[in-house]
């Protein structure tokens, strides 16, 4: 299978806001995610997930390694890589419907067919009858719901997500990590997503990649075989072949987070 | 029957009018401007010249009707207003832009938010003298201090609403391949807009102080122009009559122009709750 994504010893230095210190954000970070893959990267806070992440969307440019998508070199943003952000994204302004097909606004595509793959997106997150509320009118599942699908409606080459369900309760968290497993599956997006929630790594990913505190190296990977199209939380916890390498990534995230008290 | 239950729908919604402005505090309104009036006319009455000093609220609706008889004061309000309309319009379509392309550049607009800053703080009386000076007692010094007044406020709030645009809103935008332009038609001005509506509140209502001096000092007719000729006659009734009418015209603008615009957008965006 060829590779979508192709992270080469990557490396970012930047100075401190305040300080003015040089911080060595990621070093020497090779990775590479294939096609359809879903992988997910998980660390401890300030382990350098989120600079990994500015980087590969373009929005933060790197010196030293290189990223190649679809093998050619990043430089800058751009509609072959979709993101999804914490919270608070999708615009005010704009109806459910108008920010689904933002992106395909942008890309001229012509009204008809626009509003056609808009409503797709729109029923395959769930979110028919909310096509002319604004955001505010919505719940924060909502709109991350909306989120996802303006990302997804864009039709990126590789989708990468930024703790996408971090700002949301635990009930809805859980729902929206089912209807993401399923989205992914009928999509058949290549996708990179990043958390610091061991379990949702374990849940979500086919291979989860372990990244170790400042400067972020990437420290360990873990594949969870249980098939994508089983993974329900009712089911899952029981299942050994997902709590075995839940267990493992656990004791290497959590080797970073106590590593000062040995 | 038929008879009494039509008049019970015939006073319905009057009596529904009745409850809202009770409810929006019409009553107490109306009792405020009433024991205004009444302190007004106590003291009035009480001092010697009334006439000269302070007329009672009488003598100054029975001067309007001079006025308003020889089609002055129409005249006169027309040609403000047509100042005022003039002068915002302009300050609009010049500060509306410049702030938003200062927003642009953060080192660009890091040098000139003092400046900015420094500038709308210099009210309209203040340049006025040096206006004189350079355009004499002509429309066109009129017509620049409203401009002037009016501009700088529009502009920096907008430079202010541009500033403060969510840095991850751009970033999504970025990210979905759009292009400068485009980010500054979907994000930056949209999301400056409860930024620019209130530039243009407060500039226009600052355009409207000045209007009133520009013409006290270098206008031809204009309510101001009324009021300074009117204390020039010795008729203070009248003076007083020019003040009233300011404050009435400006708050039926507020009211009918500007707050219905900002409620327009604004509100139903969730950018400002209530």
């Amino acid at each position: 299978m060829p590779a979508k994504l192709v992270v080469d010893r990557l490396s970012h230095h930047y100075p401190d806001e305040y300080t003015g210190e040089d911080v060595h954000a990621l070093d020497q970070v090779s990775l590479s995610v294939e096609d359809g893959e879903f992988s997910a990267v998980v660390g401890p806070s300030g382990c350098g997930k989120t600079t990994l992440l500015n980087i590969l969307a373009g929005l933060l440019p790197h010196t030293e390694g290189s990223v190649q998508v679809d093998g050619r070199e990043v430089q800058g943003p751009g509609p072959d890589r979709g993101v999804v952000f914490q919270e608070h994204a999708i615009l005010p302004w704009r109806t459910v419907a108008r920010n689904i097909g933002h992106g395909l606004e942008i890309q001229r595509l012509p009204r008809r067919e626009r509003e056609q793959k808009v409503q797709e997106f729109i029923d395959l997150v769930g979110l028919s009858g909310f096509e002319e509320r604004y955001p505010h009118e919505l719940s924060g599942g909502m709109k991350q719901r909306c989120a996802l699908a303006r990302t997804l409606c864009a039709n990126p080459v590789v989708m990468l997500m930024d703790e996408p369900f971090a700002a949301v309760d635990a009930q809805t968290r859980i729902t929206l990590q089912e209807e993401l497993n399923r989205i992914a599956i009928a999509t058949r997006k290549t996708i990179l997503f990043i958390t610091h929630n061991v379990d949702e790594a374990a849940f979500l990913g086919d291979r989860c990649f372990i990244f170790s505190r400042r400067p972020g190296k990437l420290k360990a990977t873990v594949k969870i075989n249980v098939p994508r199209e089983q993974r329900i939380w009712k089911d899952l916890l029981s299942e050994k072949a997902y709590t075995d390498p839940r267990d493992e990534i656990l004791r290497l995230v959590r080797e970073e987070v106590f590593d000062d008290e040995e | 029957m038929t008879r009494s239950s039509e008049a019970v729908a015939g006073r319905k919604p009057q009596s529904r009018r009745w409850r809202r402005f009770v409810r929006g505090g019409g009553v107490e309104l109306v009792l405020l401007i009433a024991g205004i009036l009444f302190l007004w006319s106590v003291i009035s009455q009480n001092i010697p010249n009334p006439g000269r000093y302070l007329p009672s609220p009488v003598s100054v609706v029975l001067s309007s009707y001079d006025v308003i008889w020889k089609g002055l004061l129409p005249n006169y309000i027309g040609q403000t207003l047509w100042r005022l309309v003039i002068g915002s319009v302009i300050g609009l379509l010049l500060g509306i832009p410049f702030g938003i392309a200062l927003g642009l550049n953060r080192t660009v607009s890091d040098m000139f938010y003092p400046i900015m800053n420094f500038f709308q703080s210099i009210s309209g009386i203040a340049i006025l003298p040096i206006i004189v000076v350079w355009w004499g007692n002509s429309e066109k010094t009129v017509f620049v201090v409203i401009l002037y007044t009016c501009f700088f406020p529009i502009a920096f709030n907008v430079l202010t609403g541009v500033r403060s645009t969510p840095m991850i809103l751009v970033n999504a935008l970025r990210t979905l391949g759009a292009s400068r332009l485009r980010i500054v038609k979907d994000v930056l001005i949209p999301s400056a807009m409860p930024h620019i509506a209130t530039g243009a509140r407060l500039g226009i209502g600052y355009a409207w102080r000045a209007v009133i001096a520009g013409e006290m000092l270098a206008g031809r007719r204009g309510l101001g122009w009324m009021i300074f000729t009117a204390q020039d006659a010795d008729l203070t009734a009248q003076v007083i009559l020019g003040m009233v009418m300011i404050g009435v015209i400006w708050i039926m603008i507020d009211r009918f122009a500007l707050r219905p615009i900002e409620a327009d957008t604004i509100q139903r965006w969730g950018l400002v709750q209530r």
